[in-house]
C-alpha cells in the first residue's frame, strides 16, 4: 500500500533529478568550453551554429547546447531555437537517471542501447568525449570513475580542483543570472 | 540486482546450404512477390554468378522482371535513384541483391525509396526514420565477410555533398539471406582470405567489445570455430564447397554477432584507413586486429583467453595456462596471418600494403577517433593511443 503511494513520488523525484542534472550539465558544458583548452580543441571541430540536444524520449527533459564558434558552447535551456543538428535521446527517463546518477557509464549506456543518436555519429562521439572530460573535472575521482570509461591519467589533482572550482562558479553564476532574468 | 542489459534482434530467415538458391521462388511467392528485380554489379555478372540465381528462379516458375548490374564499389544517391526509377518502370515488386557489401547496401537503399516513395534517398538518412516494413528483400552474398545480409545498416555516398549517408533501421534487414556455396566458389584467394579475416574480426570484436552479450557470444564463437577450421583448407583447395559453405555461414554468424554487439577500435582504424588510403576493408581488419587486441589486452584478458578454444582447438586450449590464453589467442591470429601472407600475400603490416605512407598515420588516427565504433571499444582511446597502435601496425 505504502509502496503504491510512494511510487508516483519516486517517479516525480527521478524526473526532477534528471531535469536538474540537465540544467547543471548544460551550464557546465558552456563553462568548460570557456575554461578548458582541451575541450575547445574538441568543440572547435563542430560547425559554427551547430546545435545539439540530449533529450529523454518522447517529450521529457532536455538540454540544448550550441557551438557558437572558436570552440565556445552556449546553453539554451530545454527549447531549441531551431531544429537541432544532433540529437542524443534516452529511450526512457529511467535510463537517463541511471546515467545521470552515475550508476551507468555513458559508454555503457550506448552499448546497452539506452540511447539513440540522430545525426552525424562522429559529432556524437566528439560530444561524448567532452562530456567525459567534464565529468572527470567536476566529479570526485571515485564518482567520475563510475561515469567515464577510463578516468584520464593526465588530470592531476591541483588542475582538477582549479578547473572544477571555475566551472562550478560559472554554473552558479549562470543559475543566478537565469533566476534574475 | 544485476546491471547487465542487452538487446538481440535478428529476424532474417537464413537459407543455407546445397541448392539454397532453388528455395528462392518458394520464399518469394510466399511473400506475394511475382516480379523481383536483381541488383548487382558487373563483376558478379562477369563471374557468371547471376546464372544460377536466374536459372533457379526460372525453373521455379518465377521470372526476374529486371536486372541492374552497374552498382559501383561505392554506391551513390544517383545510382539508388536510377535503380528505383527502373524498378517502378518495370513494375517490380521485390528486390534480390546479389553481391558484396555495395550491392547489398544499394539494395537496402533502393528498397527504402520504392517502399516509401520519393526520389531523394537522403531524406531517409539517419536512425529510426523508417516506421513500417518495406518491400520483400532477399540477399545473396557473393563474398564471405561483410555480414551485410544480416545488418540493419546501409551507407550510401551523397555525391553532391561528398558525404556518406548512414541509414539505420531494423526494416532494412532482408526477409531472407541465401547462403549457397556456389556463390563463393570462384572467389580469388586474396579476396577469400581478406573477407574471411573481416568475418574473423567481426566475431573477435563482437566477443571482446563493450556490448557483448550471451547471444552474440554464441554466434561469435561458432563463427570463429568455423573460420579457424575451414579458412586454410579452402585456401589450399578453393573448390572445397563444404569449406566454402562453412566460411559463408561463419560470415553470416559473425554478422549477426557484431550487429547485436557492435565492434571496436579495429573497425575505427579500418574505416579511417579505408577513407584515407582506399585500402580494402578486409585487409585493414587483418592488419589491425592483433595490434588492437594487444592494446586492449588488460581490459579483455578473460574473453580473449576464451577465444583460444575456438581458434586453436581443445588440445592447445587445455595445454595453455589460463593466464596465458589471451596472449595465445593473439599468437594464433598472428600465425594465421603469417600463413595467409605465404599463401596469397595478404599484408600483415601497413608497410606491406605498399599503399599507405607513414606520413598518413596521424590523419588516420585523428579520423579514427571520430568513428562511431570507437565508443564500444573496451578501452578509452586517446589520439596518442591511436597513433601508437598505428605505429606498431606500420611494421
Amino acid at each position: 500500500m505504502m509502496g503504491k503511494r510512494l511510487k508516483p513520488m519516486m517517479f516525480n523525484a527521478r524526473r526532477a533529478y534528471v531535469e536538474l542534472m540537465f540544467q547543471v550539465m548544460g551550464r557546465a558544458l558552456q563553462a568548460i568550453s570557456e575554461v578548458d583548452e582541451s575541450t575547445r580543441s574538441e568543440t572547435i571541430e563542430l560547425p559554427d551554429g551547430f546545435l545539439f540536444e540530449m533529450r529523454v524520449m518522447p517529450h521529457g527533459p532536455a538540454l540544448i547546447v550550441e557551438h557558437t564558434g572558436t570552440g565556445r558552447l552556449l546553453y539554451h535551456g530545454d527549447e531549441p531555437p531551431r531544429p537541432v543538428d544532433l540529437s542524443i535521446q534516452f529511450k526512457h527517463i529511467a535510463h537517463a537517471f541511471l546515467v545521470l546518477s552515475f550508476q551507468e557509464k555513458t559508454a555503457v549506456a550506448f552499448a546497452n542501447d539506452r540511447m539513440l543518436v540522430d545525426g552525424d555519429i562522429s559529432y556524437a562521439v566528439r560530444i561524448t568525449r567532452v562530456l567525459n572530460r567534464l565529468e572527470s573535472f567536476i566529479l570526485p575521482k571515485l564518482v567520475a570513475q563510475r561515469a567515464v570509461k577510463e578516468y584520464p591519467a593526465n588530470i592531476k589533482l591541483p588542475e582538477k580542483l582549479v578547473r572544477a572550482a571555475r566551472i562550478y562558479l560559472k554554473v552558479a553564476t549562470n543559475f543566478v543570472e537565469t533566476a534574475r532574468s | 540486482m544485476t546491471n547487465k542489459y542487452y538487446e538481440f534482434f535478428c529476424p532474417v530467415k537464413v537459407i543455407a546450404g546445397k541448392s539454397a538458391l532453388e528455395h528462392m521462388p518458394y520464399e518469394l511467392t510466399g511473400l506475394a512477390s511475382e516480379r523481383p528485380m536483381i541488383v548487382t554489379d558487373k563483376g558478379v555478372r562477369a563471374a557468371g554468378l547471376l546464372d544460377p540465381v536466374i536459372a533457379a528462379c526460372k525453373e521455379g516458375g518465377l521470372e526476374i522482371a529486371s536486372i541492374y548490374d552497374e552498382v559501383p564499389p561505392d554506391s551513390s544517391t544517383t545510382v539508388v535513384r536510377e535503380i528505383a526509377r527502373i524498378y517502378r518502370a518495370e513494375k517490380c515488386d521485390s528486390i534480390i541483391a546479389v553481391g558484396g557489401g555495395s550491392a547489398i547496401d544499394t539494395g537496402k537503399a533502393v528498397n527504402i525509396l520504392v517502399s516509401e516513395g520519393g526520389d531523394d534517398i537522403a531524406e531517409y538518412s539517419g536512425a529510426g526514420v523508417l516506421k513500417r516494413p518495406l518491400k520483400p528483400f532477399f540477399v545473396v552474398p557473393t563474398t564471405a565477410g561483410t555480414g551485410s545480409e544480416v545488418t540493419s545498416v546501409a551507407v550510401i555516398t551523397d555525391e553532391k555533398k561528398n558525404v556518406k549517408l548512414p541509414f539505420t533501421s531494423s526494416f532494412l534487414l532482408p526477409n531472407a539471406a541465401i547462403i549457397d556455396p556456389r556463390m563463393t566458389l570462384t572467389l580469388p584467394p586474396h579476396i577469400t582470405a581478406a573477407t574471411a579475416m573481416d568475418a574473423l574480426t567481426h566475431a573477435t570484436e563482437a566477443f571482446t567489445c563493450m556490448a557483448k552479450n550471451p547471444l552474440s557470444d554464441a554466434y561469435a564463437t561458432a563463427a570463429l570455430k568455423k573460420i579457424s577450421h575451414s579458412l586454410l583448407a579452402v585456401m589450399a583447395n578453393p573448390k572445397d564447397s563444404a569449406g566454402r559453405l562453412e566460411l559463408a555461414q561463419a560470415s553470416t554468424m559473425a554478422g549477426i554477432a557484431f550487429s547485436n554487439s557492435m565492434v571496436g577500435l579495429v573497425h575505427s582504424l579500418g574505416h579511417a584507413t579505408g577513407a584515407i588510403c582506399h585500402l580494402p576493408h578486409g585487409m585493414c581488419m587483418s592488419i589491425y586486429l592483433p595490434y588492437v587486441l594487444e592494446f586492449n589486452l588488460e581490459s579483455i584478458r578473460e574473453p580473449l583467453g576464451e577465444l583460444l578454444l575456438y581458434l586453436e582447438g581443445p588440445e592447445v586450449y587445455s595445454a595453455t595456462p589460463a593466464s596465458h590464453r589471451a596472449e595465445g589467442s593473439i599468437a594464433a591470429i598472428r600465425k594465421l596471418r603469417d600463413r595467409l601472407f605465404e599463401l596469397c600475400e595478404l599484408p600483415r603490416t601497413l608497410k606491406e600494403t605498399g599503399k599507405v605512407l607513414e606520413g598518413q598515420l596521424d590523419s588516420i588516427a585523428k579520423l579514427a577517433l571520430d568513428d562511431g565504433s570507437i565508443m564500444f571499444n573496451p578501452r578509452e582511446v586517446s589520439l596518442e593511443d591511436a597513433k601508437t597502435v598505428l605505429q606498431r601496425a606500420w611494421g
